[in-house]
């Protein structure tokens, strides 16, 4: 193939941010990324010495030109690597380094703000970098074929309910710099992506339905009922697994069902993955090293019998 | 007073409005809400709240300082975007209660409100290691409000970090450190003393 978007590809250089829950709660996410993106033929270098993105309190903690800067520091690192793209699969790294990184793209006083406090490092950025999610990446720099071909192990009967929560698509899924790769109600790259490794997706209207986000790790109490909703849809849909791009949705959905079916007198136990562990699991890469099945509190047996079996 | 716009008791701040659309990322849009209420319809939490996106733009218009400050709409925010993105007139609605609950919390209206004590303990996790440490930050929240209701928390949540010990999702051991700290610690100084020189410099021309 050596259509337009290819050769491009060819030219541009991947960094790869991996932000803080890459080394806590979401391991799996971060080595099952590591594992599928080399293996769909990009290649990506992390960012040297990256620092956290502010996540979605650092404006109140720090203030809003501290908050930004901490992506600023960031942004600079990777351009000194001669990077053209920054890739991140975390929801909340996406939406605020993308964010920083467009406004301070736009606006020139911003930009200088962001260069005065830099300068006290010797460091500077010229604006000069794309930031992209790694679901958009694999939506337009590789394609839905390419996954397909991919696939050595296909995820045959497994019903995957898609759920993408929020930050991964709004407010930018739909816009010229988050490269117009889907909606922000109804996203289909989730479905296609288990689809291409062979497995079914099922019907699941909640699928940007929010799971409570930040307020569920520091206000559980207020926030329980809108995982319960994605958990019974996902339910009655007839899922065996939740899949999902977002750290936090996953650690949320998976992480608080004891405590939901405490509250509701629910009975909830229904296994939530990274839609990048599936991928990993459908290229015939390794089920733990690569695909992180064993970091999951709540196992998938469909999933682990189609493991044992390839 | 079920309707706080109807209540003549109420503190007006007619300069309030004017500081949130000079002040806040994205109150120069507050002009454009039309009070449509596709946001509070939007919201998957609005039903929680003191006040729906729409009323708390429109109180905030109204100058009801002291009503939008208190109001717990500003911590029941889950940042889902979607009232921004089905906003029609594009507001961006998220950043701006995002930015006035930094406001209230910069004001003192929060001190003891959950997500400000946690943004607390976030950013000394920032500021020490330049990155967050899920099991510290929640330690140190948990642990402000006071031993007894730390030491519940930690409780009630012990399955949780047993499972994340468990399957190796809880960092276990010296917390991890960007090599440049000094540095960060550096850049967030001045941006702080940027933008303390800028705020100073917005109220002297009122």
């Amino acid at each position: 193939m050596t259509e337009d978007g290819k050769d491009k590809g060819a030219k541009k250089k991947f960094v790869y941010y991996p932000g803080c829950s890459s080394q806590g709660s979401s391991k799996h996410l971060d080595e099952s990324l590591r594992a599928i993106v080399p293996a769909l033929g990009l290649e990506m270098e992390e960012i040297d010495d990256w620092n956290c993105c502010g996540a979605s309190v650092g404006n109140i903690g720090g203030g809003a030109l501290p908050a930004t800067a901490l992506s600023g520091r960031n942004l600079a690192k990777a351009e000194k690597q001669q990077a053209t793209d920054v890739i991140t699969g975390c929801a909340a790294c996406y939406l605020n380094t993308h964010g920083a990184n467009e406004k301070i793209k736009a606006d020139i006083a911003l930009r200088g703000k962001i260069n005065e406090s830099l300068a006290v490092a010797d460091m500077s950025y010229e604006a000069n970098l794309q930031v992209r999610h790694a679901c958009e990446v694999l939506v337009n720099e590789v394609g839905m074929e390419k996954i397909k071909e991919r696939v050595t192990h296909p995820l045959n009967g497994l019903k995957v309910a898609g759920y993408v929560g929020c930050q991964t698509v709004r407010p930018f899924a739909n816009t010229d710099s988050g490269g117009n790769y889907d909606t922000f109600d109804d996203p289909e790259f989730l479905d296609q992506f288990a689809e291409a490794c062979g497995a079914e997706a099922v019907d699941f209207d909640v699928k940007t339905s929010c799971c409570g986000g930040s307020v569920s790790v520091i206000s559980p109490e207020k926030t329980l009922h809108l995982i319960k909703k994605i958990l019974q849809a996902a339910q009655d849909s007839g899922a065996d697994v939740i899949s999902t791009p977002c750290p936090l949705c996953q650690t949320n959905v998976e992480m608080y069902q004891p405590a939901i079916n405490k509250k509701f007198g629910t009975n909830f136990n229904i296994p939530v993955v990274f839609y990048s562990q599936l991928m990993a699991k459908a290229f015939g890469l390794d089920g733990k090293k690569d695909a992180g099945l064993h970091r999951n509190t709540i196992r998938s047996k469909k999933l682990d019998i189609l493991v044992r079996n390839s | 007073m079920a309707n706080p716009l109807s209540d003549s008791s109420q503190k007006y701040d007619l300069g309030f409005a004017r500081w949130v659309y000079q002040n806040v990322k994205g109150g120069d849009k507050l002009s454009m809400c039309m009070q449509c209420g596709a946001c509070s319809g939007s919201c998957p939490i609005g039903t929680d709240m003191d006040h729906g996106p729409r009323k708390l733009i429109m109180m905030v218009r109204a100058g009801m300082k002291e009503a939008v400050l208190t109001s717990n709409t500003l911590w029941n925010c889950t940042h889902c975007y979607r009232c921004t993105v089905r906003c029609p007139r594009g507001v961006p609605v998220t950043h701006i209660i995002q930015g006035l609950g930094a406001m209230a919390a910069d004001l003192g209206y929060a001190r003891e409100e959950d997500t400000v004590r946690f943004a607390r303990s976030f950013w000394w996790s920032v500021t020490h290691f330049g990155r967050t440490d899920e099991r510290l930050v929640t330690a140190k929240y948990y642990f402000s409000f006071g031993f007894k209701e730390g030491a519940r928390r930690g409780l009630d949540n012990l399955k949780i970090a047993l499972g994340m010990i468990k399957k190796g999702r809880m960092h276990l051991g010296l917390p991890h450190k960007v090599a440049g700290q000094k540095d960060l610690r550096a850049i967030l100084a001045k941006a702080a003393e940027i933008e303390a020189r800028e705020m100073k410099e917005g109220s002297s021309h009122d």
